[in-house]
């Protein structure tokens, strides 16, 4: 089978016993045989014996009584081939041919009905079909659209659409509607196909307008049914649809009708049939299809398949181009799946909706006549998609959602720069504002909102790399975040597209008007004012008129003096009154808590009714300025470098937000920070701060003098301090001045929020100046002391022992002297500093702030409020801590403040004696000299005694005693105690007064917190004089017996030997582990020296 | 009649470093609307008031306070004066900032100079002689000596001088002396016109309006002396205004000849009406000494702002009663 023959003669003799043997006896076997001769005759001779080669096949489709299946799908196949290899240039084998293939499909019983044959069966016929129609030549293929045809071509095409509707395959359905595509000449495989000229066009309409509603109607069910015939058939069918459509309702067509229309009174019977397009029938068609229309686009508008999505597209597209006026009705709800399709997904859909929207905005704004009536129907689709979207957002899921925002944002963007002009119309202005309100409205039931706290550490580690996360806005009428970012689009694409002084006028008035829609009306000016500087605007037109960057300026000054005013921007976020009704309780009950909760406890109880009805209104208040902030950030992106200028006046309000307590608040003030930061071109937060302090301080200093009205510039400068560095301290000494005026001339009311500013402060100023680690650094040693002694020979103890002992004996008077020195020291110091004044300019900034600080501390020392003694201790100790590295001015301003510090440490509330003890021990990291005398003098007996005293009473104490004033004393002096011994490095008698006045507390009849606090002062004591701790615990307890390594050595005597157990054993038994294990231990016995 | 509390400064600026003792604005013409500040310590600050932020600073005078500043014509053209005994003229043009020319005028005294146009492109310069008493007068910028104008009897030290141009006559210099007595001069006949002892401690400042033919003057004591000028150029004291606090460092009437201004030695600048010289405002704000004042002369009303510039080392700007 090398080559084929090309001989017609030799061809017709090769074919001829096959198809004789055909005719006569018709088998399958018979017909396979003829397809596989048919296959070695050339395509032109093919062409040549067409007929003849036909007849025997039509022969056997023609036989009468039933057919049989494989005999038919065999005969259907072959003519396939030889209709794919040649062409039908007579009418009549076109003619005949598709009648007999339609017979074979249709129900040898109902001739409109398809028949239950296979599926095979079909396939087979409507792909030879298929071939027919593609191979049919160009001047009889026409004829098929003479009216006089119209009854045979109804049967084809009613046959067709049955079968594309009811069969079960798939294959079978897209095969039918492939046919019927290429019946009408729309098809588009990739075979070549008759060229239609606009003639042919027209009588093809004609013809199609008479299936028009037949065939859409099918074609609509199939694609609004089953969703399980897969993509394929509805794919199909949506061309099928737009196809025929677009053919019998194209605008070309339509305009010039009367040109040889043949009457139809000269075709008998067959004139019923055909249709004449008058204006009439296009109007009631064209209704008919809206409704069509309607349901098919409401059915594949959110289809699965993108390929679906993507023909809906083309089928919009197609219809618009080429209906668009004989469609009047419809434009619109195309205009809507076009539009839909816009933000789709799938990237092709989108490509090729973006292309198809250019096309149909740019054919409709060059065709002046079309245009003003394609804007007005697309500003009439917003103005009804604006009027049904507040319900359309509270009813439908948001799937549907989402699209339907898709489709306004779409409108936006073909409008293009018509929003300008669709806007000025008041009542979409007004549509469209009413539907963001309703639709942007903020769910505020969140209780935690309110709640969260900024904590204190959280502001410290402020200025860290790490970016606080935006808090999700929680809105009434959707979840799905998607739908706010559509949203927020839609905002910019009205600002961008729209008069900018129109719509910040309009939305400005709405922020003014009523609380209820400010928080709404401040995102949507946000992002009005975002998209008209053109950021965050994609896939739009280019602009006529860009905003002047004055207009811009000017808008941005207008809006954040707005956002700023005292009435939006001062509002209640925090419940007043605190206090926890617990509290309140036992506060009643309990006169010791009122000592620690005296401030906080102030509020009245009654006004925990209002409580619960104002979340909401705190939970709003706390967004609004959420959003007024966000708000701030966005202008200063929509400005880029020309918003420094306006810093002088918004960089101050953001900060003192970065302050807010709330939790919310001060996140978004970080971020507004940060976005400003970005806009200006600022490398940092700290960059931003540094270089702008002069704006800050300007209104931080005016503010502090009037505390009254604007109480929050103490917070400003909490957080410049916590952002920034050393280099702000020079412009900054000029305020703290102002502070420490101000503090002067307000002692009572404002002290507590000075002590604030003064706190930060001094720890900013600790943090830029202050090295090592600050505060106590205790306990990193402590364990095991005793193993490392262990190390030692016992021949080096006695030798040191013995030394120590000479040296005692020897030189004693001299030692005398020596333990003066102390005492010396600081006077020499002060006398330092008599010639002070002379050196004084060379003083660092920030020592001489410390210094002005402290002076403060002095006097607020010993203010009647806790709270604020608390926090001046605080500060204290960071005063100390920052005047540690320069001793001659410490030591006369610790001299000064000694006397109110030791009031702390002897007769204040527990909780001041703690704080009063670490500002002690930070004192004595410096000057421990200085302090030990006092502290022997006058802090040790007193605690000592007290602690003695109250011994007793706690051992003896049930359960309530923890509540006490007492206890908490208790508690407080031996939790400060150990470290203090630490710090002084106290003498052997002091040690001796604290151990025998702590001793009792190792009682295990103590409160269990008292025990432990008395732990940690031994095992600070441990630290100082081991062996003097160690012959006291064993005094009380001694857990084994020592025995001599040595028959010279004297056996070991302890009193605590051979004691039972008693009350302090446990206890005992603790410290003495941090020894090591002294079982084995017998060298370096401290016995001996007593 | 209670008036409402007194706003708050617009602006503080603050970073000058030293005592402010001269101000002046230059806000006509299209550009930038700036303010020179005079330091204690001889800097020149050009502040510009837009970004309120000082944009250069110009060291000319060694050290010596800037006592007074002005500038011939454009904001270009600076001269200062300080208390080197020098004044000086500087070009600022195009971001120079240089020296261009020198007066010596030999006085250590505080007597600041006065500026007068003559025509385009001349002015007439007083400033204080080498001489206590003595008060120069020399054309601009050619430097041309006038004359020189020493009273007869024994005033004392010249405090304070100011050049007007009467319509009737040639120029007239007003000066304050040490005893308390003001003088009016005539310039081209070198003659004193008029004399009157307005205060019993030395004129620390004064001020006149010449359209009204009125005149304040100021000086340690607890009242502000108010006098005019009658036809013949004689000088008729009229009634004082008693201050709360002791003395003045300057007296400024606004170009519209609406307020008077003055900066006290109490940290207050006190605002009056200039027709009744009814107090108006007390501007509290500077924690020291005010020691000078200046109107802008701003095209916008709206826009005309008084500068204070104060020994706490800062100037604030205010914005008070230009609404019309």
């Amino acid at each position: 089978m090398d080559h084929q023959i090309g001989n017609p003669k030799l061809a017709f003799a090769y074919l001829r016993p096959a198809c004789v043997l055909l005719t006569r006896e018709p088998t399958v076997g018979n017909v396979k045989t003829l397809s596989t001769q048919l296959k070695h005759v050339t395509d032109g001779t093919l062409q040549q014996l067409q007929d003849y080669v036909l007849f025997p096949l039509r022969f056997v489709l023609k036989i009468p009584g039933p057919r049989q299946d494989g005999l038919v799908q065999a005969v259907a196949e072959v003519m396939a081939y030889i209709l794919e290899s040649s062409c039908v240039q007579n009418w009549e084998t076109l003619r005949d041919l598709l009648s007999e293939l339609c017979l074979c499909l249709c129900s040898p019983t109902d001739p409109g009905k398809p028949s239950p044959a296979s599926e095979e069966l079909k396939s087979a016929v409507l792909r030879c079909l298929d071939a027919l129609l593609h191979a049919a030549y160009g001047d009889v293929v026409f004829k098929l659209f003479e009216p006089t045809m119209l009854p045979g071509l109804g049967a084809a095409i009613s046959l067709l659409v049955a079968l594309g509707e009811q069969e079960k395959s798939r294959t079978v359905q897209a095969a039918a509607l492939k046919c019927l595509q290429a019946l009408t000449l729309q098809c588009d495989c990739s075979l070549d196909h008759v060229i239609v000229g606009p003639e042919e066009r027209r009588i093809l309409g004609n013809t199609m307008a008479s299936f028009l509603p037949g065939i859409t109607i099918a074609m609509s069910r199939i694609i609004t049914g089953d969703m399980r015939h897969g993509h394929a058939v509805t794919v199909r069918a949506i061309k099928v649809w737009f196809q025929t459509v677009g053919l019998v309702m194209a605008d070309d067509q339509l305009q010039n009708t009367e040109a040889g229309e043949r009457p139809p009174w000269e075709l008998g019977r067959v004139g019923e049939l055909v249709v004449q397009r008058t204006p009439d029938w296009v109007r009631n068609t064209s209704g008919r299809l809206v409704l069509l229309l309607k349901k098919i686009i409401s059915g594949t508008s959110a289809h699965q398949h993108w390929r679906v999505r993507l023909e809906m597209v083309n089928l919009s597209h197609h219809l618009l181009a080429n209906c668009n006026s004989s469609l009047g009705e419809c434009v619109g709800l195309l205009l809507e799946a076009l539009v839909g399709a816009v933000n789709d997904e799938e990237g092709r859909v989108r490509e090729r909706c973006e292309a198809a929207l250019m096309e149909v905005a740019e054919s409709s704004q060059s065709s002046d006549g079309n245009h003003r009536a394609f804007t007005d129907v697309l500003s009439e689709n917003l103005h009804s998609l604006a009027t049904a979207l507040p319900r359309l957002m509270r009813t439908s899921d948001d799937q549907h959602k989402v699209f339907i925002l898709n489709v306004f944002l779409g409108y936006l963007k073909i409008l293009g720069p018509q929003v300008k002009v669709v806007l000025n119309s008041a009542a979409h202005l007004q549509r469209v504002s009413k539907a963001l309100m309703q639709v942007l409205e903020l769910d505020v039931m969140d209780v935690r909102i309110v709640e969260e706290r900024s904590s204190v550490v959280n502001i410290e580690t402020g200025p860290g790399p790490q970016q606080a996360r935006a808090q999700r806005k929680h809105f009434l009428y959707f979840t799905d975040e998607r739908i706010f970012s559509i949203l927020k689009e839609i905002c910019r694409m009205l600002g961008y597209y729209g008069n900018m002084y129109l719509l910040v006028d309009h939305f400005m008035d709405l922020y003014k008007e009523t609380s209820v829609y400010r928080k709404q009306a401040a995102m949507v000016l946000n992002e009005v004012v975002t998209g008209a500087a053109g950021i965050g605007v994609t896939g739009a037109q280019e602009r006529q008129a860009v905003p002047s960057e004055e207009d811009m300026k000017a808008v941005v000054e207008s809006l954040i003096e707005e956002y700023t005013s005292l009435g939006h921007w001062h509002l209640a976020t925090i419940v007043r009154e605190e206090a926890d009704t617990a509290d309140l309780e036992q506060l009643s009950q309990s006169s010791l808590l009122s000592i620690s909760n005296g401030v906080e406890g102030r509020g009245n109880p009654l006004h925990l009714v209002h409580k619960t009805s104002t979340i909401h209104e705190l939970n709003s208040n706390i967004w609004q300025i959420c959003i007024q902030l966000e708000g701030i950030g966005c202008f200063a992106q929509a400005l880029g470098v020309d918003f420094r200028l306006i810093l002088m006046t918004s960089l101050y309000p953001v900060l003192e937000k970065a302050g807010d307590e709330t939790l919310l608040i001060s996140q978004a003030a970080l971020n507004t920070m940060r976005d400003i930061s970005q806009a200006c071109g600022y490398a940092s937060l700290k960059e931003l701060i540094n270089e702008n302090s002069d704006y800050l301080l300007n209104d931080v200093s005016l503010n502090l003098q009037r505390l009254g009205i604007h109480p929050h510039a103490p917070t400003v400068l909490s957080v410049m301090f916590n952002h920034s560095d050393p280099s702000l301290l020079p412009l900054v000494g000029d305020i703290v001045q102002d502070v420490l005026q101000a503090l002067d001339m307000s002692y009572d009311e404002t002290s507590p929020l000075f002590c604030t500013v003064l706190h930060s402060l001094m720890k900013a100023v600790a943090r830029w100046f202050v090295s090592g680690p600050e505060g106590t650094s205790e306990n990193t040693g402590i364990n095991k002391v005793w193993c490392e002694q262990d190390q030692l020979s016992l021949r080096q103890f006695l030798l040191d022992y013995q030394e120590q002992k000479d040296l005692a004996e020897g030189i004693g008077a001299e030692e005398d002297k020596d333990s003066d020195l102390p005492e010396v020291l600081p006077r020499t110091d002060s006398e330092e500093d008599v010639k002070g004044p002379d050196v004084k300019a060379d003083l660092p900034a920030h020592i001489t702030i410390a210094k002005e600080v402290m002076e403060r501390c002095i006097h607020l020392l010993s203010h009647s409020s806790l709270p604020l003694r608390l926090k001046v201790l605080d500060v204290l100790e960071l005063c100390v801590s920052v005047l540690g590295e320069n001793e001659n001015e410490l030591l006369p301003m610790a001299h000064r403040c000694w006397p109110a510090l030791l009031l702390r440490l002897t007769a204040d509330d527990p909780l001041a004696v703690l704080r009063a003890f670490r500002v002690l021990c930070t004192l004595g990291e410096t000057c421990g000299d200085f302090l030990r005398k006092r502290v022997c003098k006058e802090v040790l007996p007193k605690l000592t005694a007290s602690l003695s005293k109250q011994a007793p009473v706690s051992g003896r104490a049930g359960p309530v005693y923890s509540h006490t004033l007492a206890y908490k004393l208790q508690l407080a002096v031996l939790q400060g105690l150990g470290p203090l011994c630490l710090r002084l490095d106290l003498g052997d008698s002091d040690l001796e007064v604290v151990t025998e006045a702590c001793l009792p507390y190792l009682s295990c009849r103590q409160p269990h917190k008292l025990q432990e606090a008395c732990l940690s002062v031994f095992r600070h004591l441990l630290l100082v004089d081991p062996d003097a701790l160690w012959v006291t615990l064993n005094e009380l307890y001694c857990p084994c017996s020592y025995i001599p390594p040595h028959t010279d050595l004297q056996p070991v005597q302890l009193t605590g030997m051979g004691l039972q157990r008693n009350e302090y054993t446990d206890n005992v038994l603790k410290l003495l582990e941090d020894f090591g294990s002294p079982q084995d231990t017998t060298s370096g016995d401290p016995k001996e020296h007593c | 009649m209670m008036a409402p509390p007194a706003p708050p400064p617009l602006y503080t600026l603050r970073g000058a470093g030293s005592p402010l003792n001269a101000l002046h604005f230059s806000c006509y013409g299209g550009h930038t609307p700036l303010l020179f500040s005079g330091s204690c310590q001889g800097s020149v600050n050009v502040w510009n008031l837009i970004t309120r932020r000082a944009e250069k600073v110009l060291d000319g005078h060694s050290g010596g306070s800037v006592i007074w500043l002005n500038t011939l014509h454009s904001k270009d053209a600076l001269i200062s004066q300080g208390r080197d005994m020098r004044v000086c003229q500087w070009d600022l043009a195009e971001g120079r900032s240089d020296v261009t020319d020198t007066v010596w005028t030999g006085s250590v005294g505080f007597c600041r100079c006065s500026l007068l146009e003559m025509g385009p492109g001349t002015w007439l310069l007083a400033h204080p002689g080498e001489a206590m008493e003595e008060v120069k007068i020399i054309e601009m910028p050619s430097k041309r000596p006038v004359c020189s104008l020493i009273p007869e009897g024994k005033l004392g030290m010249v405090m304070c001088i100011k050049l007007w141009q009467d319509p009737g006559s040639g120029p007239l210099l007003l000066a304050g002396y040490e005893d308390g007595s003001l003088a009016v001069w005539d310039v081209s006949q070198r003659s004193v016109l008029s004399c009157a002892s307005a205060h019993p401690e030395p004129v620390m400042c004064l001020d006149f309006d010449p359209a009204g033919k009125r005149g304040v003057s100021g000086s340690s004591e607890k009242s502000l002396a108010s006098w005019s000028l009658d036809g013949q150029h004689r000088l008729q004291l009229r009634n004082a205004v008693a201050l709360v606090n002791p003395g003045i460092s300057q007296l400024c009437i606004r170009g519209d000849r609406k307020i008077v201004a003055s900066a006290g030695w109490d940290h207050r600048v006190r605002v009056f009406g200039w027709k009744k010289l009814r107090p108006l405002a007390v501007l509290q704000h500077h924690t020291d000494m005010v020691l000078s004042l200046a109107f802008s002369n701003h095209k916008d009303p709206r826009d005309r702002l008084l500068a204070a510039g104060s020994k706490d080392q800062r100037i604030s700007l205010w914005s008070i009663y230009n609404q019309d």
